[in-house]
């Protein structure tokens, strides 16, 4: 890639004349997200019902019902999950961060698997049957709970312990000790319940419902907002904390808000849409070899429209276009997207330029 | 306090503490004073609180007792963003960025006066680039920091501490990492900002040699905490600088400037030359092979250096006879095998 535009080091303008391809690019695969799936509707039926015409009901009933919310919600995930992954790999000084190394998604998982466990142990099982894609709020209701505990755990320790690589490890130990729990849960509970339960860690963008849709895009937008409004301590931060502080940086504040921020956006993502991995580790890499920039006025815009983009390619493919399967969102994202991250990032280190944060 | 006084020190005590006590007391009654436009070269040995010192006067760290005033102010009434706008620093750590371009780098100094996107304006971007030329960076400005090599890095680094247009940058090791040559090129850039800026420089090292050619003025610290200050050349006369450093059979040449290196002594020498370069490599070259001026007494060897069309030979003669050398290599070979440690002193 040539570094044009890096004569007078200005990355900005290059994130410019990229913008409009990358918004035509969200355009089309949103689209085609729309057509897509189980039952294909061509592209004039879905624009006559874009302009308030009528084609088959139950084109219109996929389309409103089922197609819109999905693309909608996979757009937001992917971009919540890539500025979550941006936070924590800049946070951290680390290229191996990801949106859920503070432990907020095993908090959420232990959070479902009580919520689960328990209506299956009570034998209230009838009522978690319908469970699965169509989603329950009470699911996302329990998520948001041990997100919520694990975010509030990790404040109250941060407070009192400067040590980002001390709350590094506290993240990951929480982890450890969710998981055993909900490893204990599991050898407790039913087979249904168990089935419930991984159909839900597979991830999906399928469950959000329009009535949950704002509940769900409310906290994201102001997450996106917030990190936005973060840029400038971002930046700061690439130099570590000692610089960062040394130009008038209010560490502790900083710090606080971005884990606020990173717990809130990683938070409800998996309340909705399970723990879906991948796309908030690669895609903040992708971005900084894409737009051969570290800068964070570039990359949160960057990473909210290119992980949209990617979501929605995510979506498209777990669909497998034309037929009933349903793949676990969770299986694409790894599956396809590490060849495509691999040769990135190979690609980068031939002009000396590998993973870096 | 004259309006020249950027940093002014009366009975500074440094050290740790935790929450109550004084755990251990690094330094105490530091009287320290530094003017606009000086470079000042902080040194002492390994351990003695080099680092505490730059710590406290950069209000990292607490003092004990007694005040940091910069400016004529206390450090610790200084909002984050005042300090920032008075004191920069480099630290010693080396900056791990991937993807930032020395422009983004230097660039992240303007922190303090830039809006809450950190947008540059034109006279942001202005500053930027003078102060990475004011270093020798003006050819690094597009090349990603990643890439380049300890010196050009260590460059743009001081470019952005520069670009926080402080009155004191404050620097922990600049030369740590650096070979000789960029060793002295950092410190020429340095003292070039001193003198063209007017910003002070404070600066922790460890080449004693560079230290005393540098800095206007030196703070040594030595083992039991003690601080002395003084120019370099009145620290050197007074033998305040050779005493603070030696350590057993490691002596400070004062006519030298430097630390010699002790040998184990093979005799005395009678050197016959005119002045010139050759004399004074020839004298070293057979200093390092242990032997000293014979003085008036009679030496064990004698050589001459002469010069002859093709350039300078050696003569070194001894009881048997004499030797022509065509370098020094030849000259030393030839008295190590003359003068085989037969007469011994």
């Amino acid at each position: 890639m040539k570094l044009d535009g890096t004569e007078n080091g200005d990355s900005m303008k290059r994130f410019l004349l990229a913008l409009p391809l990358i918004a035509g690019l969200i355009i089309i695969v949103f689209m085609l997200d729309l057509m897509l799936g189980s039952v294909n509707i061509p592209f004039d039926a879905i624009l006559t019902i874009l302009t308030g015409g009528t084609v088959k009901e139950s084109w219109m009933n996929i389309f409103w019902d089922w197609r819109v919310p999905k693309a909608i919600t996979a757009v937001l995930v992917g971009g919540a999950l890539a500025l979550s992954g941006l936070l924590m790999q800049t946070y951290f000084r680390n290229p191996l961060a990801d949106p859920y190394i503070l432990g907020i998604s095993s908090g959420a998982s232990l959070g479902v698997a009580i919520i689960m466990m328990s209506a299956g142990i009570c034998g209230a099982g009838a009522i978690f049957a319908r469970i699965g894609l169509l989603g329950d709020m009470s699911i996302s209701v329990a998520a948001i709970l041990g997100a919520f505990a694990v975010l509030l755990l990790i404040l109250l320790i941060s407070s009192k312990i400067q040590s980002n690589i001390t709350i590094l490890i506290l993240g990951i130990m929480v982890s450890y000790i969710s998981g055993a729990l909900v490893t204990i849960l599991l050898q407790f509970t039913t087979e249904s319940s168990m089935h419930t339960y991984s159909l839900w860690t597979f991830g999906s963008f399928s469950g959000v419902t329009w009535s949950q849709l704002p509940i769900m895009a409310v906290p994201l937008l102001a997450g996106f907002i917030l990190s936005f409004c973060l840029v400038k301590p971002l930046n700061a931060l690439l130099l570590g904390e000692q610089y960062a502080e040394s130009m008038g940086m209010n560490y502790n504040r900083i710090r606080i808000i971005i884990i606020t921020t990173t717990a809130l956006l990683a938070g409800v993502v998996t309340a909705f849409c399970g723990p879906i991995g991948f796309l908030g580790i690669a895609i903040p890499h992708f971005c900084r070899s894409f737009f051969i920039t570290a800068d964070h006025r570039v990359l949160v815009p960057g990473c909210i429209l290119v992980g949209g983009i990617i979501a929605l390619i995510t979506d498209i493919v777990s669909h497998v276009p034309g037929t009933d399967i349903v793949l676990p969102i969770n299986a694409i994202t790894a599956l396809f997207g590490a060849p495509v991250v691999i040769w990135v990032i190979v690609r980068g280190t031939k002009f000396g330029r590998g993973v870096t944060t | 306090m004259s309006d020249a006084s950027i940093l002014t020190c009366t009975g500074l005590s440094i050290g740790y503490r935790n929450q109550k006590a004084i755990v251990k007391e690094v330094a105490k009654d530091l009287n320290l004073h530094l003017d606009r436009g000086e470079l000042v070269c902080l040194i002492g040995p390994n351990g003695s609180g080099k680092s505490t010192l730059i710590r406290t006067l950069t209000g990292i760290q607490l003092p004990l007792s007694g005040d940091v005033l910069l400016c004529d102010r206390k450090i610790g009434d200084f909002s984050p963003e005042e300090k920032a706008k008075t004191l920069s620093v480099v630290l010693t750590s080396q900056v791990q960025a991937g993807y930032m371009t020395a422009f983004d780098i230097v660039a992240l100094g303007r922190f303090p006066y830039t809006n809450w996107a950190g947008k540059l304006t034109e006279s942001d971007r202005e500053i930027v680039l003078s102060a990475l030329a004011s270093v020798g960076a003006g050819e690094l400005t597009g090349r990603f920091i990643h890439e380049m090599s300890d010196g050009e890095r260590q460059k743009v680094m001081i470019a952005r501490a520069l670009a926080q247009e402080p009155e004191l940058m404050v620097l922990d090791e600049p030369t740590a990492f650096l070979d000789l040559p960029h060793k002295i090129e950092t410190m020429r850039i340095l003292r070039n900002v001193a003198q063209k800026t007017k910003k002070s420089i404070l600066l922790s090292i460890h080449d004693l040699n560079l230290a005393i050619r540098c800095a206007d003025q030196l703070w040594i610290i030595d083992r039991r905490g003690n601080l002395i200050t003084g120019t370099p050349e009145d620290l050197v006369l007074s033998g305040i600088f050779g005493s603070a450093f030696e350590i057993e059979g490691v002596h400070f040449d004062a006519i030298r400037g430097e630390f010699s290196i002790p040998v184990e002594r093979r005799g005395t020498f009678l050197l016959s030359a005119s002045e010139s370069v050759e004399r004074i490599w020839t004298l070293y070259a057979l200093e390092r092979i242990g032997f000293v001026p014979a003085g008036n007494a009679a030496p064990d060897i004698s050589v001459s250096v002469r010069m002859d069309e093709n350039g300078p030979r050696w003569y070194y003669s001894h009881p048997a006879g004499e030797h022509n050398c065509g370098s020094i290599r030849e000259l030393v070979e030839c008295i190590s095998v003359h003068h085989n440690g037969g007469d011994n002193h």
